[in-house]
């Protein structure tokens, strides 16, 4: 078994011998009433021990039921059509119960996406980790526990093994799954999205972990997620999966070059792009990034924060400390931060779900000779016309649409409760915002579960619009949906805005989508701004050390590698006298020491 | 509705029609039944199945055939206007401290819990020996009773729904509390408000059917199940059919009642064990 022979040709790449993985004309169909839908068509690869073999797709793919295919795992109702799934020497569907039960855990490991769910809540870290050894028949003592522990570098192991899962954080839970999949010595490991719950910053350190760990135990790895940057920095070798079909497989640099399919050229122009390098990529995608952009953005202020403080509970600490933010008319300003930075409390705050513990929110006087008022009173106490000026769009549109009401009930509701348009007219006003969130006026008698998850956010969009609002408060719209559909969303939102001279408050932990809609950033941490100002200014540096891990973590498509280990413990401190620096530009720095 | 049924297991479509076949008989029960369900017949008593009496005659010589038709008239219509009042005012009430979540929720939970603790018929056995047993004072006093074991039920489902994004949406247009209820929540709990439905009448008729047969509920001589099998117990070796017809009968619409709600379950995804209590 060569290390570096990874010759895998086009699509049907016969299986070298001695592969620690082969899969051939594997198809799975799924039972939906009497019918067959095919969910995995003619799926062939292999992966040789020591390799990382990534399988890139959206949704619905079919990547991570040819993933679970290696566990001999299927959903209820699937049913494996054709092929063959080897693991060694074995044909996995065709081995007996205890032998399954051998391979499952023992020969091939699996990392989910959500490790919180994945451990048992009511069991030690370190019984957890035993019983992976005892249950694959290893001799387990505590020292090897430990051992495992302090292999995927998770800090104070003795303290460690006798937690609860729910006394770690998130990137300390996915640690533990780790420790738990290789600890029985696999020679297959199986990551389904293993660090899409994680912010960037610890996803990059799990990533470079989980690659180090696999070269040094030479495992054969297969790695499934929807990111390309995330497949690209681990991969040896990749394949772009649609609709159930290997479109393309391809040695990961040659693939990020020279892709061949029209499909995963299209996938690899939508991915927002925070670095514009002269990759070799740029040559292959026709650069037709968005035109000349107008300078809507005005210095003229809409929304002013002064010393916004927002505590949950009166005696912890606060959840939003001291912000001092202002959103011009006509801009993008961007919040980005990992979970907790408080990002999202201060959109809620604005937008009245909540009220602010000290400090003034004030939105000035509206286009349409509109009143300004106080953001600081939560909606119950805001007037109308106040409530009319903010509107949010959610990060899930499966959730924030009533699945009992029709898409044109929806867009109603808005209308009807803030008087927008007379009664008679309402019907009119639907259509068009339908037509101009870009879906056809016979949408309006549809259930939001006869709409796909793009056109849902369409139908957020519009609901939001219909309120003829002055500031758009988007809750990481983006993140819950495809590369492709986010990137039309995006497009969508920056043309409303232009026409509509809206101000945009662009809320998310994703960099380059920041960097791609956005003309001022700020960036959060501990419920503090440490960093604010223009997008280029802040991409350019110099920079907070927050903000340089942020950066830092950034994996784009094309990277061959991942970023060197990073640490996930803070390395700063602010500075006791306050203040900040100002390189100039309304780009302003919140002065640190070193830790 | 049609393709609820199509799809349906066997079980709910019995369950439906059992329930259908007791409404419909207690309903048509005036016009089909072939004697007077309160005229007496001293020549004819404690006969016997015969072709004039289908189902024999009590010790009064009144026919059983059409007692037990009748019988059901009173605690259907009982049971229907309680369970209706019970789950309408429970299920919005629970919308609403789910979605309030509050100290208005804290406080109707507590006297909810103090009402579930009394045991229900004794509770019932004091409204009506205080107030007497007219129609209307046992379904004000099965609502009262019953009320806050909806309530409950629905809280639990709709607090899972109000901590969704468009209930928040709904709050940050600046909806007020009873649109949000009306419009946003009870659509979605509807599923668990139903199967309550059918789970709390197959409750309530039991309980009307108990009361009669303790005394409390219909008086004599009307026909009502509850008193019939009170009335015929003492003759149940000499006329044992005169005990067993409103037996049939009310267990047949308990047993449709209980396979309705499961069916529903089963077919809206309600799990009783998950949102149930009692």
């Amino acid at each position: 078994m060569s290390i570096d022979a990874s010759v895998s040709g086009p699509v049907q790449a016969p299986a070298p011998a001695g592969a620690a993985v082969s899969v051939e004309n594997l198809s799975i169909s799924y039972a939906a009433g009497d019918a067959l839908v095919p969910v995995v068509q003619e799926v062939s690869f292999s992966i040789a021990a020591g390799q990382t073999f990534g399988l890139v797709g959206e949704s619905g793919s079919g990547k991570s039921t040819v993933a679970r295919t290696l566990l001999a795992q299927l959903r209820a109702g699937s049913k494996v059509m054709g092929g063959t799934v080897k693991v060694g020497a074995q044909e996995v569907f065709s081995l007996p119960a205890p032998r399954l039960r051998a391979l499952r855990g023992g020969t091939v490991a699996l990392v989910a996406q959500n490790a919180g769910q994945a451990l048992t809540p009511s069991m030690r870290i370190g019984g957890q980790v035993h019983e992976a050894l005892t249950s694959h028949g290893m001799a387990a003592s505590r020292a090897q526990v430990l051992q495992a522990l302090d292999q995927v570098r998770l800090p104070n192991v003795k303290d460690m093994a006798r937690r609860y899962p729910h006394e770690l954080s998130g990137g300390q839970q996915q640690r533990v799954s780790i420790a738990m999949a290789i600890v029985a010595r696999p020679d297959v490991l199986v990551l389904d999205e293993p660090t899409t719950a994680l912010d960037v910053v610890t996803q990059a350190a799990v990533l470079r972990l989980i690659k180090d760990l696999c070269q040094e135990l030479q495992t054969a790895t297969l790695i499934v997620s929807h990111d390309l940057g995330v497949v690209s920095g681990m991969a040896d070798d990749v394949a772009v999966m649609r609709t159930g079909r290997i479109l393309e497989n391809q040695p990961t640099a040659a693939l990020f070059t020279s892709p061949e399919n029209e499909y995963t050229r299209e996938l690899l122009r939508d991915v927002p792009k925070l670095r514009t390098r002269s990759a070799p990529a740029a040559t292959a995608v026709p650069s037709e990034d968005e035109g000349p952009e107008d300078e809507a953005a005005t210095s003229e202020v809409l929304v002013e924060c002064k010393d916004v403080t927002i505590s949950y509970n009166p005696g912890g600490p606060p959840a939003v400390d001291s912000v001092n933010l202002q959103i011009h008319r006509g801009e993008t300003l961007a919040i980005v931060g990992e979970s907790g930075s408080g990002k999202s409390t201060l959109a809620w705050t604005l937008a009245g779900l909540r009220g602010a513990t000290s400090g003034t929110l004030r939105v000035e006087g509206g286009s349409a000779g509109r009143a300004g008022g106080d953001l600081g009173k939560p909606v119950a106490n805001r007037s109308r016309e106040l409530r009319r000026m903010v509107q949010l769009i959610f990060q899930n549109a499966d959730t924030s649409l009533n699945p009992r009401r029709t898409v044109s009930a929806a867009i109603r509701r808005p209308l009807r409760l803030f008087g927008t348009v007379p009664r008679s007219q309402e019907k009119a006003r639907v259509e068009e915002l339908l037509t101009e969130v870009g879906l056809p006026a016979s949408f309006g008698k549809r259930l939001p579960s006869q709409l796909s998850g793009g056109q849902r956010q369409r139908v957020g969009i519009a609901r939001a619009l219909a309120a003829g609002p002055d500031l758009i408060i988007a809750d990481e719209i983006t993140t819950a949906l495809d590369v492709s559909v986010q990137a039309d969303i995006l497009e969508l939102l920056a043309g409303l805005q232009r026409t509509h001279g809206l101000s945009t408050l662009f809320i998310s932990h994703d960099l380059a989508v920041v960097a791609d809609v956005a003309d001022r950033v700020v960036v959060m941490k501990n419920g503090r701004m440490v960093e604010v100002g223009p997008v280029e200014a802040v991409l350019a540096g110099p920079n907070h050390p927050y903000s340089a891990s942020l950066l830092a973590s950034v994996i784009e498509p094309g990277d061959l590698d991942l970023p060197s280990a990073l640490s996930e413990e803070q390395t700063w401190m602010d500075d006791p006298d306050g203040g900040w620096e100002e390189p100039g530009d309304g780009h302003r720095i919140r002065k640190w020491k070193d830790a | 509705m049609k393709s609820v049924l199509r799809s349906a297991e066997p079980m709910f479509i019995i369950g439906i029609a059992l329930i259908a076949i007791n409404v419909l008989l207690a309903f048509l029960a005036p016009w089909i039944s072939a004697y007077d369900p309160i005229a007496s017949n001293s020549e004819a008593a404690l006969q016997g199945p015969t072709g004039a009496h289908w189902l024999g005659t009590d010790m009064y010589g009144r026919d059983v055939l059409s007692r037990t038709l009748n019988g059901g008239r009173y605690a259907l219509l009982v049971t229907f206007l309680a369970t209706t009042i019970a789950v309408a005012i429970g299920a919005l009430l629970g919308c609403l401290v789910a979605f309030l979540n509050n100290w208005v929720d804290d406080v109707v939970m507590r006297v909810v819990d103090a009402i579930l603790s009394v045991p229900t018929i004794l509770a019932l056995l004091v409204v009506v020996a205080v107030f007497g047993s007219g129609m209307w004072v046992i379904v004000l006093a099965v609502v009262v009773v019953y009320t806050p074991a909806v309530t409950r039920v629905v809280r639990g489902a709709a607090r899972s729904v109000s901590s969704l994004d468009y209930v928040t949406a709904a709050k940050a247009r600046g909806e007020r509390a009873g649109p949000i209820v009306v419009r946003e929540i009870l659509p979605n709990v509807l599923d668990v408000v139903l199967v309550e439905y059918a789970m709390r009448a197959s409750w309530v008729v039991l309980l009307i059917s108990s009361l009669s047969f303790l005394g409390f509920g219909a008086n004599p001589p009307a026909p009502d199940w509850g008193l019939m099998v009170a009335e015929n117990r003492t003759a149940l070796t000499v006329v044992p059919l005169a005990t067993l017809g409103p037996i049939v009968a009310l267990a047949t619409f308990v047993i449709g009642l209980h396979l309705t709600a499961d069916g529903l379950g089963k077919k809206l995804g309600v799990d009783r064990a998950m949102t149930g209590v009692q």
